[in-house]
């Protein structure tokens, strides 16, 4: 099992033909947004005969890119750094208090991680109505903030409980550190792996989240790559060269987050479900 | 420690839980008790202003109403489809992948590569290759090998599975790489045991590897279900719940129906509704896998 014999090589023959048939609907995205109409239509499969960036700068102007991107990052990055945040202090004083209150909590938030929030997505229209958070970033980003907490909690609360010793804050402690100063300079930084799991994830979950931006944001001006991709489906439908630039650079960060990022992506995802 | 100080430090653990407690309670909590309290009004856009209560009339209507039905049926066969179908091919894909290749990283990273595009991009991408017109990728396959052209998404006996199809592939990867990860935790001593008493690889998948696999495959299988129960994005993509309702899930009747037209109460009533099932198929989803481990 250890060494690299024959069958070995046949098998990963056969692996790289399968990811390569796999990975086909990828291909043909990224090579048509680089055609003309014709060139797509006559052979699909086919590199491009001339390649043409004029689909992307169409795709550019038709989704205000720049603009769109950087709500995309505003509301992306809010929302991670305060459920990395927040979830990360819940979850520290619910791992060293465990006072009735604090059960109750905790049970709180894990009712979120297993009820689906799309049953009350009615009544959480209502609430942000009322909250005059209609259409606002900070609504969304709260949104988004509130459905990752439970999970995040859950994780960084076990990371804490089995790698987080208690003794180092005793000593803190004895030499007059205060709850807050503990937390911030002492428990924080040792949380780090838990929380660039926690950070990863969210990235992922929050930018390709379509329907509380769907339903929360109404202006275009305050709308995300995605809403742009759906808003201009219909007007270029029947012109796929136009439109299939429009896909991939609604995904082009993320794309790219996942190239430098892989190894880090992957190892989060296993261990934040392997430890759930 | 005098009792101020003490009491100080209570107060600051109580703060440190309050940001989260709060937009936990704001935007899930009270919505959740609303939508319980909601489905026994008769709220609506009709009824706008005299809310009364009405008892479990919203609930009766439902189940007597067949696109409440369609949606929850079509919902399960989805769940249930996508979940056998990411599991089954994600478990060999995963043992093949476990085997010292020189490219394991890069195989790894492309079965992966899917999960990073939003589920939106995702369904438009089929939409265009599903397409029965002349440039869709997949009929142009089709008649070239002498077959008629097929209309994956118009035909309504096939919608639903198309939309499976597309999503299975989108999360393969994903769930592969959670199995691979299970894979490198199980020590090689028992392949070698199992190698002197001469059992063959499937003696060994099916005694030392299966059963070992039981941590991901919980977690695989159970999640699987449940964001399979949550299915919208993808279909809103690729059918729009069409053609008819043939393709009709819980959320999107839920956002149809209770949003855009309106029924609040009935909304409501089909949250409460949906939370129920889906706490029931996991219930009976961990008494299966109980009964398993116990085998």
């Amino acid at each position: 099992m250890n060494r690299y014999t024959k069958g070995t090589a046949v098998t990963e023959i056969l692996l790289l033909v399968l990811g390569a048939i796999f990975l086909i609907p990828i291909y043909y995205l990224i090579i048509t947004t680089f055609k003309t109409p014709a060139d797509a239509v006559s052979h699909p499969m086919g590199l491009p005969v001339n390649i043409t960036f004029v689909n992307y700068v169409r795709a550019f102007k038709a989704m205000n890119y720049i603009h769109v991107l950087g709500n995309n990052l505003i509301i992306t990055i809010s929302s991670v750094a305060g459920i990395v945040m927040f979830s990360a202090m819940a979850a520290y004083s619910l791992v060293r208090r465990t006072s009735h209150f604090n059960r109750i909590v905790f049970l709180l938030f894990m009712v979120g991680m297993m009820v689906p929030y799309q049953m009350g997505i009615l009544a959480l229209y209502k609430q942000v109505a009322q909250l005059g958070l209609m259409n606002s970033h900070t609504g969304v980003i709260l949104i988004e903030i509130c459905y990752n907490l439970p999970f995040s909690i859950f994780l960084i609360k076990s990371f804490i409980g089995s790698a987080v010793p208690f003794e180092l804050e005793e000593a803190a402690r004895v030499d007059g550190c205060g709850v807050w100063r503990t937390f911030l300079q002492i428990v924080f930084p040792l949380l780090m792996p838990v929380i660039a799991t926690v950070a990863i994830l969210n990235t992922l979950g929050v930018w390709n989240d379509f329907m509380t931006p769907l339903l929360f944001l109404q202006s275009r001006s305050k709308g995300v790559l995605l809403l742009e991709v759906f808003r201009n489906i219909g007007q270029f439908s029947t012109d796929w060269t136009n439109f299939f630039p429009m896909m991939l650079l609604a995904v082009a960060p993320l794309i790219l987050f996942y190239i430098f990022m892989q190894k880090y992506i992957i190892n989060g995802i296993t261990s934040g479900s392997l430890k759930g | 420690m005098n009792k101020p100080n003490i009491f100080k430090r209570e107060i600051n653990y109580v703060l440190l839980l309050l940001p989260a407690l709060l937009i936990y309670c704001t935007f899930f909590i009270f919505p959740t008790i609303k939508t319980a309290l909601y489905s026994f009004t008769n709220w609506s856009d009709v009824h706008p202003v005299v809310v009364k209560f009405v008892g479990i009339d919203n609930y009766i209507a439902l189940f007597k109403d067949s696109i409440y039905l369609t949606g929850i049926k079509n919902t399960l066969i989805y769940a249930v489809l996508a979940m056998l179908g990411q599991n089954l091919l994600a478990i060999p894909l995963a043992v093949f992948l476990n085997k010292r290749l020189k490219t394991k990283n890069l195989l790894r990273a492309a079965f992966f590569l899917p999960a990073v595009f939003s589920v939106l991009v995702i369904g438009f991408l089929w939409n265009f290759m599903y397409s029965p017109s002349d440039f869709g990728l997949i009929n142009q396959l089709v008649v070239a090998l002498g077959f008629e052209r097929i209309n994956f998404l118009g035909d309504p006996h096939l919608a639903l599975y198309s939309v499976i199809i597309a999503s299975v592939w989108q999360w393969v990867g994903y769930t592969m790489v959670i199995y691979l990860a299970n894979l490198q935790s199980i020590s090689t001593d028992y392949y070698e045991a199992a190698k002197i008493d001469r059992a063959s690889g499937l003696q060994m998948f099916r005694y030392i590897t299966l059963p070992l696999l039981l941590p991901a495959i919980t977690f695989n299988t159970v999640m699987g279900m449940i964001n399979g129960m949550k299915v919208f994005d993808i279909v809103y993509a690729l059918t729009g719940g069409g053609p008819g309702y043939s393709t009709e899930t819980i959320v999107s009747l839920m956002i149809k129906k209770g949003l855009s037209e309106g029924f609040y109460s009935y909304g409501a009533a089909f949250g409460i509704v949906f939370v129920i099932l889906v706490g029931f198929i996991t219930f009976i989803h961990f008494t299966l896998i109980k009964m398993w481990e116990r085998r």
